[in-house]
């Protein structure tokens, strides 16, 4: 053989190198599970998401009194149920919503707005206060205007 | 090191000095021209009467002044797009300067050439650079093409606080003078997407990597190996940031020197000959260059990188100062804004550090019988960490304190999985079968890796932030390291100033922590665009902050970006009580990075959370601040300032959706200290300002902060009158889409007789009180205006 030291090395390297790729390869083949979890070891998962009813607080001990007078959420409340995402349409409500004033539900319920819509319109009423007229839809994501033409007749804006 | 083997340092030192001084002092160029003049006429006259030195110091100021040329902004071409009168919005044709980068789920930014301004039908001529965010869904285009769009332009703005990173300075330095919005559906290719071949090359080994490795790791593995971080998770970033070794995701010399130094050896190895290897080592560097782009750190290290090449291939020996210094005059004379770039100073100062430093730490460490190559990595990685601290500190207020250990793991690690990674790319070329096989190989190197970078993460002080260090401490730093060589000649003088430099480097450094405090109240309402952040500092010590900002998947998180470099240069540690007015994400959202990264005490809130806040929640929760809701009536010491709630009032029981919407349950603080108060009203509207009248709560203040950044639904004529301030200030962003603050509220402000201040136009608002009068600085401009308080007033 006519191999020098430090080209044996580099081969030895290489050979040793496609080794552990082709045991890899077959570990990774028969367990993808383990595979999958080892992969994500430093992921973190994202928080839960915040349900529509904000929970009840433990009162700052310096003020027990007053507080005590004011916020009356410190006994444990019977689970509320969640935003109900009703797949069928809901009964059609011949009065325009007050899109100022209608909860988060209640916009879920237009025709068109699931819950995901819903929710970046409150953020947008939350974030300008108050919608002049229905001119403030415009620009939401997700409420092109064919669906705010749509829109227009079954909401309002209240002052 | 001798000095004699390096002749360009002096020269290179001399030419950046002169292209710093443009910053400090603007001497008009036809000065500086004259005053080169002089120099070469000096210099030559001096040479030619035979004296040597005071020829070689011309020469040096003739660099500088060089230098000071080079970085004098050239006059703007006359059909520059910053000189042309803009309508609100424009049509604008170019070619797109490099691929376009998604930085959210809807954001692009392209960096556009632009070569044409479409002014009804005709088109006419422009030049210079945009830089464009586009909104929405962009069509697939890449570098080099050629794509028509409609734009809002406008000069950067950056946010405009103490201490605060220059944007527009950076954008000037990159040649960009406005930016650019639009939608993306506006976005038409004119020419087909037919990018020049590095741009190709790029494109194909991000796509391999990807095919073949599981999503973290190709992304580690895009950015180890051709610097493309956008795929990488912001948590691994930030590992790698905790870790001190994110200069491996950064392509590097590093990069650069082990694809040079393996394609020589195998080379060598497999018996080509000596001239033909240099030559292919040459062409890898320039081709990897091209493909990887034009940063700094790629350009110096190919710079030098091609010399060593030279210098083996006439058998000479090479100086790396020497080469060094080469590197820096030629890259300044390409790009002299560069100098100012944290990316070039890093890339240079670890590299000078590596050089000058390792040499006499290596005989150190091998003195106290390390094994020889633990000596020389442990050197290599503390002299880069002892030259880029200051760079570090003055950027970033980072000290990385677990660098020096993670870097002789991470760097081995990061060196071979690059040389596997590009040998697996090269593989791909041949077969997809063993590039795959490579692929898995390196698979577990990267495990590996991000195992250790992770490890090194979780170390409680891994990382600890400092207030930017002054010249002085820079200055003294630089002499200690500059005598480092000289310490084993034993004079005791060296050793004296040594001790000295490190002694006042130490010393300037901790000054910020134990000065004294002047006795002064301190209110800062910070710009951080649209959003509330408002800093109180009592003169006992205690910090209070007021809501932390905008932040959100979508945007700039100003919580990382400004409120964590203004508190660490304060400098803070510690706040004791942080405030959250109501849950909107213009006021929420930087407060998840404030309570991630500072120790805070107390957490007071209005107790309503509302979904799309769920980060900072979980950063409130994790924290372990003393979390207090608040309602009207209560009362809390800061220090000397006493603390009063006023709303909300607590008759809307937190699990019911407040009855006007979010706004009108904002916390509304009262701050009194001697004859100073100040109303928070956070983003609180008319029908909240209608209940306080209404509950007789104590809102006359000399300072009122505007409800809703000026909306105007808030500042009712009834409310402003109650309050009686003097002085207004609101908190609201350039150009919102707002349109906040409105002429209505504006309107009401100046009839009620106030002073009004606006963190869009002023930058920060500080005001500074003790107690018998009160200065306001207009951050942005300067200006400072002064008030006596009328001790009449409170009464």
């Amino acid at each position: 053989m006519s191999y020098s030291r430090a080209q044996l090395k580099l081969l030895l390297l290489l050979a040793g190198i496609f080794l552990a790729g082709l045991g890899v390869r077959e570990w990774r083949a028969d367990f993808p599970a383990a595979a999958e979890r080892l992969e994500r070891f430093d992921h973190e998962d994202p928080p839960p998401p915040i349900p529509p009813a904000p929970r009840s607080r433990t009162a700052p001990r310096w003020a027990a009194a007053r507080v005590e007078a004011t916020v009356p959420a410190l006994a444990p409340q019977p689970p509320r149920p969640r935003t109900a995402i009703a797949p069928a349409p809901a009964p059609a409500d011949p009065r325009p919503l007050d899109i100022n004033h209608a909860s988060l539900d209640e916009i879920a319920r237009l025709p068109g707005v699931g819950p995901g819509l819903a929710r970046r319109i409150v953020e947008e009423r939350e974030r300008l206060g108050r919608f002049d007229s229905t001119e403030g839809l415009r620009g939401i994501l997700g409420l092109g205007p064919k669906k705010l033409a749509a829109l227009r007749e079954h909401v309002t804006v209240g002052e | 090191m001798r000095w004699q083997e390096a002749p360009l340092v002096p020269l290179a030192a001399a030419f950046a000095l002169g292209i710093c001084s443009t910053s400090w002092a603007a001497a008009p160029t036809s000065w500086i021209l004259v005053a080169g003049a002089t120099l070469l006429t000096l210099a030559a006259c001096a040479l030619a009467l035979g004296r040597e030195r005071v020829a070689l110091a011309g020469l040096l100021a003739l660099a500088a002044a060089l230098g000071a040329l080079r970085a004098a902004s050239e006059p703007l071409p006359a059909d520059h797009i910053a000189r042309v009168a803009l309508g609100p919005l424009v049509s604008v044709e170019g070619r797109l300067a490099e691929e376009p980068v998604s930085w959210a789920a809807d954001r692009t930014r392209l960096l556009l050439d632009a070569d044409g301004l479409r002014d009804g039908p005709d088109l006419r001529p422009v030049s210079g650079r945009l830089q464009v965010t586009l909104y929405g869904e962009i069509a697939p285009v890449g570098e080099g093409q050629r794509v028509a769009l409609e734009l809002k332009l406008s000069r950067p703005r950056g946010f405009k606080n103490p201490g605060a990173f220059d944007y527009p300075g950076f954008l000037r330095r990159e040649g960009i003078l406005l930016v650019g919005s639009g939608r993306a559906e506006s976005l038409v290719a004119l020419t087909a997407d037919d990018p020049p071949w590095p741009v190709r090359v790029k494109r194909w080994a991000v796509a391999t990597i990807g095919a073949h490795l599981p999503e973290t790791s190709a992304a580690l593995m895009a950015g180890l190996l051709l610097g493309e971080k956008t795929g990488l998770s912001p948590e691994a970033s930030e590992a790698f940031r905790r870790a001190g070794v994110y200069h491996i995701l950064a392509v590097s010399g590093f990069n650069v020197a082990l694809l040079a130094s393996s394609v020589f050896f195998v080379l060598l190895t497999l018996g080509i000959p000596r001239r033909a290897t240099v030559v292919v080592a040459a062409t890898a560097l320039i081709g990897f260059a091209l493909v990887v782009g034009g940063q700094a750190s790629v350009l110096r290290a190919t710079v030098m990188g091609l010399l060593l090449l030279a210098a083996t291939l006439l058998d000479r020996e090479s100086q790396l100062m020497n080469a060094l210094a080469l590197a820096v005059l030629a890259l300044l004379a390409w790009r002299p804004g560069d100098l100012g770039e944290p990316g070039f100073q890093l890339s240079f100062a670890a590299t000078a550090g590596i050089i000058y430093l390792t040499p006499t730490v290596t005989d150190w460490l091998s003195g106290w019988s390390w094994p020889k190559w633990l000596a020389t990595s442990a050197a290599v990685s503390l002299a880069a960490q002892a030259a880029v601290t200051p760079v570090m500190l003055a950027h970033f207020n980072q000290l990385s304190l677990i660098g020096v250990a993670a870097n002789l793991i991470v760097v081995p690690l990061a060196a071979v999985a690059t040389t596997l990674g590009m040998l697996a790319l090269l593989a791909a070329l041949a077969s997809v079968v063993a590039a795959d096989i490579l692929f898995q190989a390196l698979w577990l190197l990267l495990l590996a890796l991000r195992a250790s970078v992770w490890a090194a993460a979780q170390v409680p002080v891994a990382m600890v932030h400092l207030p930017a260090p002054g010249w002085a401490a820079i200055a003294s730093w630089c002499a200690a390291l500059a005598l480092v060589p000289y310490l084993n000649g034993a004079r005791r003088w060296v050793r004296g100033a040594e001790l000295a430099c490190c002694g006042l480097a130490l010393a300037l450094s901790l000054w910020p922590w134990v000065r004294p405090g002047d006795g002064n109240l301190r209110v800062t309402f910070l710009d951080v665009g649209q959003g509330d952040a408002i800093l109180v500092e009592v003169p006992e010590g205690p910090r209070l902050l007021v809501d932390g900002g905008p932040a959100g998947a979508q945007r700039l998180d100003v919580g990382e970006r400004v409120l964590a470099p203004f508190l660490w240069n304060l400098p803070t540690a510690r706040l004791d009580a942080v405030t959250l007015s109501h849950p909107d994400s213009d006021h929420s959202g930087g407060l998840r990075a404030v309570l991630t990264r500072f120790r805070v005490r107390e957490f007071w809130e209005n107790g309503r959370w509302i979904s799309g806040t769920e980060d900072t929640l979980r950063a409130v929760e994790r924290s372990g601040a003393c979390r207090r809701t608040l309602v009207a009536g209560q009362r809390l010491w800061l220090g000397s300032a006493l603390l009063t709630v006023l709303n909300p009032d607590g008759t809307r029981p937190l699990d019911e959706p407040p009855l006007w919407g979010q706004n009108e349950e904002s916390l509304v603080l009262r701050l009194d200290w001697r004859g100073f108060s100040l109303l928070l009203t956070g983003d609180l509207g008319a029908p909240g300002e209608e209940r306080l009248l209404a509950s007789h709560a104590p809102v006359r203040a000399l300072v009122l902060k505007v409800g809703h950044h000026g909306s105007r639904y808030s500042s009712t004529e009834e409310f402003l009158s109650a309050t009686r301030a003097a002085v207004a200030v609101i908190s609201v962003g350039a150009r919102n889409p707002f349109r906040h603050p409105t002429p209505e509220a504006l309107g009401r402000l100046e009839a009620a007789g106030a002073r009004i201040y606006r963190t869009d136009r002023d930058g920060a608002v500080i005001l500074e009180t003790d107690g018998t009068t009160l200065s306001i600085t207009r951050w942005a401009s300067g200006v400072v205006d002064h008030l006596a308080l009328d001790p009449e007033r409170g009464s």
